[in-house]
């Protein structure tokens, strides 16, 4: 039974094997590429800084900073100043924000059969989107951040005019999602004392939990974090057991037959990318405990979701105060780029997951560009033996419309998948 | 202005022209360039203000007129290296008929910067010779016959040699009229500048 | 009062002008006045395969991404939908540079193009709606310039074009107009390092700012900046060659910066130019916060 899921930046369709009116397996496929990978090839290094932002509308500046990354991961030395890192962090941060807040109110509100609330999102993504623009000039699509730094000279006034963009959305964070001192959410490690505040978060979980929604979606309780920076840190975890170290070389793509996008493992196995996997990796207690009780359920992935923001929100008021002035905004490379012939490869975590780059250059031209996007990691296709994360999520499952739910709590991106 | 005034003017700077050259810059007065035009010096003075401002005229005179030739051999619809050799025989034509005004530039102009300190700031007198120069070496990059450089070493490549060419023949040292030397001299500067 | 209905179709994209769209400071009025039969983000009346049984009308149709011949939406072709729609629509709007000439993702196929323009090439499929189209390019187009456009077909005013479809309005002026580094562009300051609060970056830094049709510096971006301001080049997004390559660096000639700006002529440009450097301005050579 074929089912089209339609906005999820895209849409893909779910193609139903069901036996004893459970789901036996699903068939996921993308039906349209654009080739952005070919379009790279043969451009000079620096035009990558533009094209990239352009695989994805929702995700675009991920884009950019993992571009910036893999190619500045080609010069043997490059100097960054810690004041262009943090300005890079920073707006990275203020899209991943923006991208939670869409995705709670545009996607997952009418799934639980509330109407969307498209000013709510517009509200919080418009307050991010003039963080983001105070920095890099727009959003979306900007390449502010360029091999050796960011474009742009700040002032203080600039950093006042932010700290208020961040903290009107806090407010609104607190107004609307979950009426809750910002700390002691972010700090607490009791989901059920979550619960007794009032928002919009405990309206969607209490439905979950009264519908008997909230232990759906569990797949094989792996995760994975590539990207690294002082919001996140890299590596893995196989039902609690932890490890740090991920070499770049165990991560393999493979063509799928039917569906442009292409699968991704690493060593071989299915993990699954994103705000779940962060916090499991990094583990935050709140998430930790409803990890205890309800496992990687879609009410795992929620909370996840919705707690990342505002722990982000509240980390990037921090970041923003380290920023010292002084510092050069840029670098000049001691190198041109036309001469180097190298190759690179780049992490950051994107909303929805690890997004992973990886760049080869010959004097300054691009020969060969690969992006790995998160919603590969998630909706990887694998057999009925070796069922990929969100098909394992899906499996046994009784209705199409639930099916949908788990299928859209991965959050799934297809532009990205099928750049 | 009117066409009569300005024909005047005009006139007294060629005649200006041919006193400096002859007597020297320094030598020559306004009296004197009066006298020779049997204008009497207060009439001079209704036409240029000063010896100075006439010297700067002058050179936007010069500016000007050799612009003009260069800007038609520009827009003429020929190759890059047929313009090059255009650029010289003008340049050369002009030293020949009229040598009084490549005379002022080299030994004038350029020698006596302090003169033209005021009112001629870099290189705004000779702004009209000068873009033509311009277009005729972006024109040539553009379309593939010149190669690309810096524009100062290409531009004192070409009017370097030109203008040293034109001052050894003031000094009576080339044995030869100018005109002889122009299908060499295209060559050498075609080929140093050809992509 | 009934709202003005909207059809909104996606084309290859990447949804930069839905995400765009979400940046109109004033969505809360636009949705009184106009509502989405579909649109990929919204939600809407319809589902997409809803839409593709062309069973609807829409008073506006909304075109973002670029097309070919075989892509689909939902198992059908998106140029029959096109046709379907653009016959009884009031107007057809293409958002975006990719809907309007092909943008970034025409070059991932020969046959990718824009609506009515390969580039700047006009293109007679569908030569029928030329008469009611508009292309709102930019890559992405502003927020604005899609809801005054909207607001103004609406309100059935006569909109200008130019001849490549861009309502005037927006599209008449240049980047470079209302940037804050354009002292040393008029007074041909060319030194220029990123990072900074001054200099200019069409000298070296491939700046298209002159000679790119956007009011980027007049309407600011997400009502507070621009790219240019920031110090990044402006990458000439809303014109038909839109990208070139190379496009942190300018092309020059013989150290003459090979594209000028719009309407200006050579000679006047290098006459400008040579007079402006004649003369030091002291205040430009100095950083802009230095005593």
């Amino acid at each position: 039974m074929i089912k089209l899921i339609e906005k999820i930046e895209g849409e893909a369709t779910l193609d139903f094997k069901i036996k004893d009116a459970k789901i036996d397996f699903v068939d996921i496929s993308f039906t349209s590429t654009r080739n952005i990978e070919k379009i790279l090839e043969q451009k000079p290094a620096f035009d990558a800084l533009v094209i990239n932002p352009r695989v994805c509308g929702i995700c675009g500046h991920a884009h950019l900073i993992a571009t910036v990354g893999a190619l500045e991961s080609c010069y043997e030395e490059i100097q960054l100043s810690n004041k262009a890192k943090i300005i890079r962090e920073l707006t990275l941060t203020f899209e991943l924000i923006q991208n939670h807040f869409k995705w709670f109110y545009l996607t997952l509100f009418p799934l639980l059969g509330y109407k969307q609330a498209v000013l709510k999102a517009a509200h919080a993504a418009q307050l991010m989107g003039k963080a983001i623009a105070t920095f890099g000039g727009q959003y979306p699509h900007t390449s502010y951040a360029i091999v050796g730094g960011v474009t742009c000279e700040i002032t203080q006034m600039d950093i006042l005019q932010i700290q208020r963009y961040i903290e009107e959305t806090i407010v609104f964070f607190q107004k609307n999602i979950l009426d809750l001192e910002s700390e002691e959410f972010v700090y607490s490690t009791q989901v059920e004392s979550i619960l007794q505040h009032k928002g919009d978060l405990s309206l969607i979980l209490e439905k979950l939990k009264k519908e008997k929604l909230h232990e759906y979606g569990k797949s094989y309780d792996r995760f994975i974090v590539f990207g690294s920076n002082s919001s996140f840190h890299s590596g893995k975890s196989n039902r609690t057991r932890f490890s740090e170290n991920l070499d770049f070389r165990y991560v393999q793509e493979s063509e799928q037959a039917g569906s442009y996008a292409k699968n991704v493992s690493y060593k071989e196995n299915y993990y699954e990318v994103g705000p779940l996997a962060r916090a499991i990796v990094m583990k935050k207690s709140l998430i930790m405990d409803a990890h205890r009780r309800y496992g990687d359920s879609i009410f795992s992935r929620i909370l996840a979701r919705v707690l990342e923001t505002i722990d982000l929100l509240l980390y990037t008021k921090e970041l923003l105060s380290q920023i010292d002035l002084e510092e050069p905004s840029y670098i000049k490379p001691h190198k041109e780029i036309a001469q180097l012939s190298a190759q690179g490869v780049y992490a950051v975590e994107a909303a929805r997951g690890s997004l992973i780059h990886k760049v080869k250059l010959q004097e300054g031209i691009i020969q060969n560009y690969e992006i790995i996007t998160p919603t590969q990691w998630n909706l990887a296709g694998g057999t009925r033996e070796k069922m990929g994360i969100a098909q394992k999520a899906m499996f046994g499952l009784e209705s199409m419309e639930n099916a949908e739910l788990v299928f859209k709590s991965f959050d799934v991106c297809s532009v990205c998948t099928t750049h | 202005m009117s066409e009569k005034k300005q024909q005047k003017k005009e006139l007294i700077m060629q005649r200006a022209l041919e006193l400096f050259a002859s007597k020297g810059f320094y030598s020559t007065t306004i009296p004197d360039i009066a006298a020779s035009l049997k204008m009497s010096a207060g009439n001079m003075y209704n036409y240029f203000k000063s010896k100075d401002i006439l010297a700067k005229e002058i050179i936007k005179f010069i500016s000007s007129y050799m612009g003009e030739k260069i800007r038609t051999i520009n827009e003429e619809k020929i190759s890059t290296k047929e313009k090059t050799r255009k650029i010289i025989e003008v340049y050369f034509q002009t030293a020949s008929i009229k040598p009084e005004m490549i005379d002022y530039f080299l030994r004038i102009y350029l020698a006596n910067r302090e003169v033209f300190e005021e009112g001629c700031e870099g290189m705004i007198c000779v702004n009209e010779f000068v873009t033509e120069i311009m277009i005729y070496f972006e024109e040539g990059v553009r379309c593939g016959e010149l190669r690309d450089q810096d524009f100062f070493s290409a531009f004192g490549l070409f009017m370097g040699y030109l203008g040293g060419m034109v001052f050894l023949k003031g000094e009576k040292i080339l044995p030869k009229e100018l005109s002889e030397y122009i299908d060499d001299i295209s060559e050498n500067i075609y080929k140093a500048l050809k992509a | 009062m009934s709202k003005v209905k909207l059809l909104w179709l996606s084309g290859i994209t990447c949804n930069g002008n839905a995400h765009s769209f979400l940046q109109y400071p004033h969505l809360k009025q636009f949705f009184c006045d106009f509502e989405f039969l579909y649109h990929p983000v919204i939600d809407s009346q319809y589902s997409l395969e809803e839409i593709t049984a062309c069973t609807l009308e829409c008073d506006i149709l909304l075109l973002e991404g670029a097309l070919s011949e075989s892509f689909k939406r939902a198992d059908s072709k998106l140029t029959d939908l096109l046709w379907h729609y653009a016959k009884k629509a009031k107007a057809v709007v293409c958002l975006g540079t990719c809907a309007s000439f092909g943008g970034i993702f025409a070059q991932s196929d020969a046959k990718v193009q824009g609506l009515h323009f390969n580039k700047d090439q006009e293109l007679v499929s569908f030569e029928a709606f030329k008469e009611k189209s508009f292309n709102l390019s930019g890559c992405p187009v502003h927020a604005k310039t899609i809801a005054d456009t909207l607001y103004a077909i609406k309100e059935n005013y006569q909109i200008k074009k130019d001849s490549l479809l861009r309502p005037k309005a927006f599209y008449a002026y240049t980047v470079h107009n209302g940037c804050t580094r354009n002292e040393y562009f008029e007074y041909k300051i060319d030194t220029h390092d990123f990072g900074k609060l001054e200099g200019c970056m069409f000298y070296d830094h491939g700046c298209q700012a002159p000679f790119t049709h956007a009011p980027c510096n007049k309407t600011l971006w997400n009502e507070v900046n621009s790219k240019t301001r920031v110090g990044m080049p402006c990458v000439g997004c809303t014109e038909p060659s839109f990208p070139r390559l190379n496009l942190f660096q300018t092309k020059k000639n013989m150290g003459i910066q090979q594209d000028l700006p719009v309407g200006v002529a050579k000679r006047t440009y290098l006459t400008l130019a040579g007079v402006s450097k004649a003369f030091t301005i002291e205040r430009l050579q100095k950083g802009l916060m230095d005593d």
